[in-house]
């Protein structure tokens, strides 16, 4: 799916997934300890441009994703913005009460989140799904029957997904026939997911239990992809460090704002 | 078929379809938690509890160790594929609210099915992600009613959504029939279904 919005395939396509996790882990770390609001946002500035770059997906796309991302990063942040304190008041409504220092922490919770989400749209538009388990059983000695188990299931999502659509249509239909409790509210909920669980769970079992005859169990084998560690992925770290390493410089060089702590 | 211990292929099979389902539902009611967001007044929080239903249900169903973790997981990972954001904070937490209602269902050594046991993992599966909420989005320097309220809503989230209401689908779900051949229940033949 992901192929058909590709325009060019870079190095990172071809790191290992577990690298990318693992360099995730870790840039959330990063941001986490990173107090300075300048650093940050050369981070994230520098973020944006590295996953324009190198996911390879067209602009069009992206753009919509970017959207997204800005819109629920400035909703998370809201929190801070109106409520946390601080000395210099910009704005005060009812218990509404926006001061300087609030706001610029505000922006500093939403491009820590927005310089993940730049992380994560780059590893999932570079990264095939059965190279991440792949990769987990052959470098993680993870048990074939977690793996299996994750990949098959994750064939059975578009079925899942589809189920739900048929029932909200079926119940479209039905609507001036029965009682309104049955399709919203609490009773609605829980009859969706009953629907939606039962029939997942009989299609699991029978699904298990012709995988186990098959011998999809734990054991010796060998594996029709192979993946493994390469020099991508040393050159997919370098940059990560590149690019943390001069955010934090041009941070500290370049103030945009006069605040070096958002704390 | 002999008794084997721990999880069956079968078993890991249905736990993750489980968290998969529940996937689709989290990135549902993503939506819904995202409209409850700009007000700042942490409403949002009430819904919370439905990021770790999966855990709980799918213990209530297999009632087998390492299950809650493995759901969640997997819940937590779908919602990431379904929604194409790879999100490693998501993914954390995922794994860290497993396993606080893996430690509550350890407790009560994998067999209790009362309702009280659901709330009580949705209760730890509410408080565990505080201390990293508390750093990430510097909970230190907000109004402390704010914080109050924010922490009472998550608990109260947890223990409604993720107790009271998992256990109502789990009973709903005996109802239907197709819990006969899952998990410690499973009878010796593989008829049915």
């Amino acid at each position: 799916m992901l192929e058909q919005i590709k325009n060019y395939h870079t190095f990172v396509d071809r790191t290992n997934p577990l690298t990318k996790i693992f360099i995730g882990i870790l840039l959330f770390l990063l941001v986490v300890l990173m107090h300075n609001p300048n650093q940050l946002f050369y981070l994230s500035l520098i973020m944006l441009i590295i996953m324009i770059i190198l996911s390879g997906i067209r602009l069009r796309y992206l753009a919509v994703v970017l959207v997204l991302f800005f819109v629920f990063g400035a909703f998370s942040a809201m929190y801070m913005v109106f409520y946390g304190t601080g000395e210099t008041t910009l704005f005060r409504f009812g218990l509404i009460h926006v001061t300087e220092e609030s706001l610029i922490r505000g922006i500093h919770i939403m491009m820590r989140g927005l310089t993940l989400s730049f992380f994560g749209a780059l590893v999932i538009f570079t990264t095939k799904l059965t190279d991440i388990f792949y990769s987990m059983m052959i470098q993680l000695k993870l048990k074939p029957k977690f793996a299996y188990s994750f990949m098959a299931a994750i064939r059975m999502v578009p079925i899942i997904a589809g189920e739900y659509m048929m029932l909200r249509q079926a119940r479209k239909v039905r609507k001036p026939l029965i009682h309104k409790k049955h399709i919203s509210g609490i009773k609605g909920f829980i009859t969706t997911v009953i629907t939606l669980l039962s029939q997942s769970i009989r299609r699991a079992y029978r699904l298990g239990v012709a995988m186990e005859a098959k011998q999809f169990d734990d054991g010796p084998r060998t594996y029709y992809y192979q993946t493994a560690f390469s020099k991508y992925d040393v050159l997919f770290v370098m940059m990560i460090i590149v690019i943390a390493f001069v955010s934090f410089c041009l941070g500290t060089e370049f103030n945009l704002i006069n605040v070096t702590d958002a704390r | 078929m002999a008794v084997r211990k721990g999880l069956t292929l079968t078993d890991v099979l249905i736990t993750v379809v489980i968290g998969f389902v529940f996937a689709v539902i989290y990135s549902l009611w993503g939506a819904i938690y995202t409209v409850l967001q700009p007000l700042g007044l942490h409403l949002n929080e009430l819904a919370y509890g439905m990021w770790f239903i999966a855990a709980v249900i799918a213990y209530l169903i297999l009632r087998k160790p390492g299950v809650a973790l493995l759901a969640e997981f997997a819940a937590g990972a779908g919602e990431t594929i379904v929604t194409l954001q790879f999100d490693v904070i998501l993914i954390v937490y995922a794994l860290l609210q497993g396993l606080a209602c893996e430690i509550i269902f350890a407790l009560f050594k994998y067999e209790s099915t009362k309702m009280m046991t659901a709330v009580y993992a949705g209760i730890a599966a509410a408080l565990i992600t505080l201390p990293i909420d508390w750093f990430y989005g510097y909970l230190a320097e907000v109004a402390t009613w704010n914080i109050v309220l924010m922490f009472s809503f998550r608990i109260i989230s947890g223990a409604l959504i993720a107790g009271v209401l998992a256990h109502l689908i789990y009973q709903a779900l005996r109802e239907t029939g197709v819990l006969k051949f899952v998990g410690k229940r499973k009878l010796n033949h593989d008829e049915g279904l």
